[in-house]
């Protein structure tokens, strides 16, 4: 079965800015997607260039395997980060105009307009004018229009941003079905959390490369986490003198450990049962938010 | 195709829709023909009643004074709405000069006007003079007819003092002009008013100011809608539907759709009075078919420069004072339209007929101005403008794609050439 989305090495820069470099990605079908990045890192350019509203400088873009060019548009479902619709249309106008370019006939639209309207919790809205919605109601109706005609692939910019707790969990309830009716959707986010929960995989990409990409065990299992928390009986303080110990945080009752490079948790334990008495021993898993920040911190670039 | 079909259809309901665009549409029209039926109202009543306006004379006592005072009585018993009456001015109980004391009237507001008959006006020599002191626009009417009497008067009594019969000389001056504009058909002649010869100049005129409300007008709903699109971050989620081909055509089309509604409106308004009031106008439907290609033609050009130039400013300001060199250009033929008028087919016409910008409005007045242009003109005339749309289209679609998606400071001339040059 052919990828929803290979990118092979695409490339793009913007005058003297690289903004995308050499970036390669394969998303299978079926899978939610998590693009994550610090800003600035090409996330939004690359995702541009699989829409085809960029042109890559090289490199290739392919889409359910053709040429993403000839099949990107009105059968894969968008939403820019850039947040607008026409503000003198209603609701139901702008779902039925975008709808129509998607493609959709005048009796499907009859009968998804106002289905869609549902979803979202805007039925009572449908008649007003989108300047007299709120922020939140302008996200949840341009994710209405991106997925209005059902598309095979979802790629979604920054969904979460702008939505408040209750909106959050209604997008992420969406997605969640949309994943079970065999749909494949691709977002960014700042979120990790949101990532976590949602992403069968996840990218993380910096200054226009990719630097992990995997599912979320992968990754975690690839980024031992150097942090233990223990609690032994008695005073504790030795462990600090350990030579496999870089420093010792208490937290409570326990303490932090944080491992020498190289070290092995294991040895450590030994080394702690024949001193004292172990009660609690947790190799910390690292957070995808601890990654993120190890794989990224420092290196931030801002936006342009 | 049909997606094209979608934006125009959205782009022309947007523009149609709006409170301020329908005001406008039907506002002009209406303007126009309260303009013209107020005109002639104004005319008709001339006749209503008016302060009587005061004249002062000075004459020397004769034949020709005695000839004023009885014009102007019978003018008088003519048009009792508009009196003038006649005041003999001459020399004051107390000696002050008669011109002194006519003036002084005048300057107090007595008199409207006040007259002196200087030297031997009867045997040609000498002269009238004709004071007045702060006219208002109201009175100059009167005054102008006060001076037709005037000289009037003076003229019959030259006539009756050389010994010719006033009659007889007006049979000699008589010749009655009958104009006849002959129809392409025996016996379609008809009698020409004097409106028919105005339209006769002003057809033309009217046909290439439709142009350029149709190209010019529609080109700034062309910089709104997109500035809005922009603005608004709308064009991302358009361009994840349809190409940005699609998105401009269909943008050109639904605009140039809403400038033939207003052209045809106006124009219709425009025929129907004319014809209202008896004045018929000559539109062949070849004429109509030429006007039609060469708007499309000269629109499609100007909004692919403003879609170039509209998607890389932020605001319609920004645009405006861009497209300032390009909006001036079109204004250069109605500025000279008094020479185009003259000369259709002279050079200022020919060279202005081969800018592409201005030769839709060329184009189309010279063919409405008469036959006599030669048909290879007119086939050249298409295929510099096919060229010029096709050079600005496919800039503007290469500038449109990469300006548009870019929000913030508007990239400088150095910035533009280089998209140009991508493939």
């Amino acid at each position: 079965m052919a990828h929803a989305i290979e990118l092979r090495e695409i490339r793009k820069s913007f005058g003297p800015v690289r903004a995308v470099d050499g970036l390669s990605l394969a998303v299978p079908q079926g899978a939610v997607y998590g693009f994550l990045g610090p800003n600035g890192a090409g996330k939004t350019t690359t995702l541009r260039m699989i829409m085809d509203i960029i042109r890559p400088d090289g490199g290739e873009i392919r889409l359910f395997g053709k040429p993403a060019s000839s099949f990107a548009r009105g059968r894969v479902g968008y939403m820019p980060e850039e947040r607008g619709l026409y503000r003198k249309m209603t609701a139901a106008a702008v779902l039925r105009y975008f709808g129509s370019l998607k493609g959709l006939s005048g009796s499907q639209l009859a009968q998804c307009v106002p289905a869609w309207l549902e979803r979202i919790d805007l039925a009572a809205h449908a008649g007003k004018k989108v300047e007299e919605l709120s922020r939140g109601m302008h996200q949840k109706l341009q994710f209405a229009a991106t997925v209005i005609n059902d598309p095979e692939l979802v790629i979604l910019d920054e969904p979460f941003s702008g939505l408040d707790p209750v909106n959050q969990d209604l997008l992420r309830e969406i997605i969640t079905t949309m994943r079970d009716q065999g749909r494949t959707v691709l977002f960014s986010t700042h979120g990790m959390h949101e990532a976590e929960e949602l992403c069968d995989f996840i990218v993380l990409i910096n200054q226009g490369r990719v630097v992990v990409d995997g599912t979320l065990d992968q990754i975690r299992s690839r980024h031992e986490s150097h942090t233990i928390a223990i609690e032994i009986e008695g005073d504790g303080a030795f462990v600090g003198t350990l030579p496999q110990v870089a420093a010792i945080r208490p937290d409570g009752r326990r303490l932090d450990v944080t491992l020498r490079e190289g070290a092995d948790p294991q040895e450590l334990l030994r080394i702690l049962v024949d001193r004292s008495r172990v009660r609690a021993f947790e190799v910390k898993h690292p957070s995808l938010h601890e990654i993120f920040v190890r794989l990224v911190g420092g290196g931030h670039v801002e936006d342009r | 195709m049909w997606k094209i079909g979608k934006v125009a259809q959205r782009e022309f309901l947007d523009t149609v829709k709006t409170r301020t665009f329908l005001i406008g549409l039907l506002l002009i029209p209406v303007l126009i023909v309260g303009i013209i039926l107020l005109s002639k109202k104004m005319a008709q009543s001339e006749g209503g009643p008016r302060p009587a306006i005061r004249v002062g004379l000075t004459s020397p006592a004769g034949e020709l004074l005695s000839r004023i005072t009885g014009a102007f009585a019978d003018y008088n018993k003519a048009n009792p709405q508009t009196p003038l009456t006649l005041q003999l001015l001459s020399e004051g109980q107390d000696g002050t000069a008669s011109e002194q004391r006519g003036k002084e009237q005048l300057r107090q507001g007595k008199l409207e006007a006040y007259i002196v008959l200087d030297g031997d006006l009867e045997s040609g020599k000498g002269s009238l003079l004709f004071y007045s002191y702060k006219s208002k626009a109201s009175q100059i009417d009167a005054l102008w007819t006060v001076e037709r009497i005037l000289r009037d008067a003076v003229i019959d009594r030259r006539y009756q003092a050389r010994g010719i019969d006033p009659a007889m000389l007006a049979e000699i001056r008589n010749v009655p002009i009958r104009r006849v504009e002959l129809g392409d058909e025996q016996g379609r002649e008809r009698v020409q008013s004097e409106g028919q010869r105005v339209a006769r100049m002003m057809v033309p005129f009217a046909f290439m100011y439709l142009v350029f409300i149709g190209i010019v007008g529609m080109g700034q709903h062309m910089i709104s809608s997109i500035i809005e699109e922009k603005n608004s971050r709308i064009v991302e989620m358009l361009l994840s539907a349809i190409s940005p081909f699609q998105l401009m055509a269909g943008k050109i089309l639904g605009l140039a759709g809403v400038g033939l509604t207003v052209m045809a409106l106006w124009g219709a308004a425009a025929y129907g009075t004319a014809s209202w009031q008896g004045i018929k106008i000559d539109i062949g439907p070849d004429l109509l078919a030429y006007g039609l290609a060469y708007y499309i033609l000269g629109f499609v050009l100007f909004s692919a420069i403003l879609a170039g130039v509209g998607s890389i400013c932020n605001t319609v300001k920004e645009t405006q004072s861009l497209m300032m060199p390009i909006t001036l250009v079109f204004v250069i033929p109605l500025v000279v339209w008094p020479q185009l008028a003259r000369d259709p087919n002279g050079d200022l016409a020919r060279i202005l007929s081969y800018v592409p910008l201005t030769t839709p409005m060329l184009m189309v007045l010279r063919l409405s101005s008469g036959p006599d242009i030669w048909w290879g003109e007119v086939v050249i005339s298409f295929l510099v403008l096919i060229a010029g749309v096709l050079v600005s289209f496919w800039l503007a679609a290469k500038i449109f794609r990469t300006g548009i998606l870019l929000y913030g400071k508007r990239p400088g001339p150095r910035e533009v050439l280089r998209w140009l040059r991508e493939k």
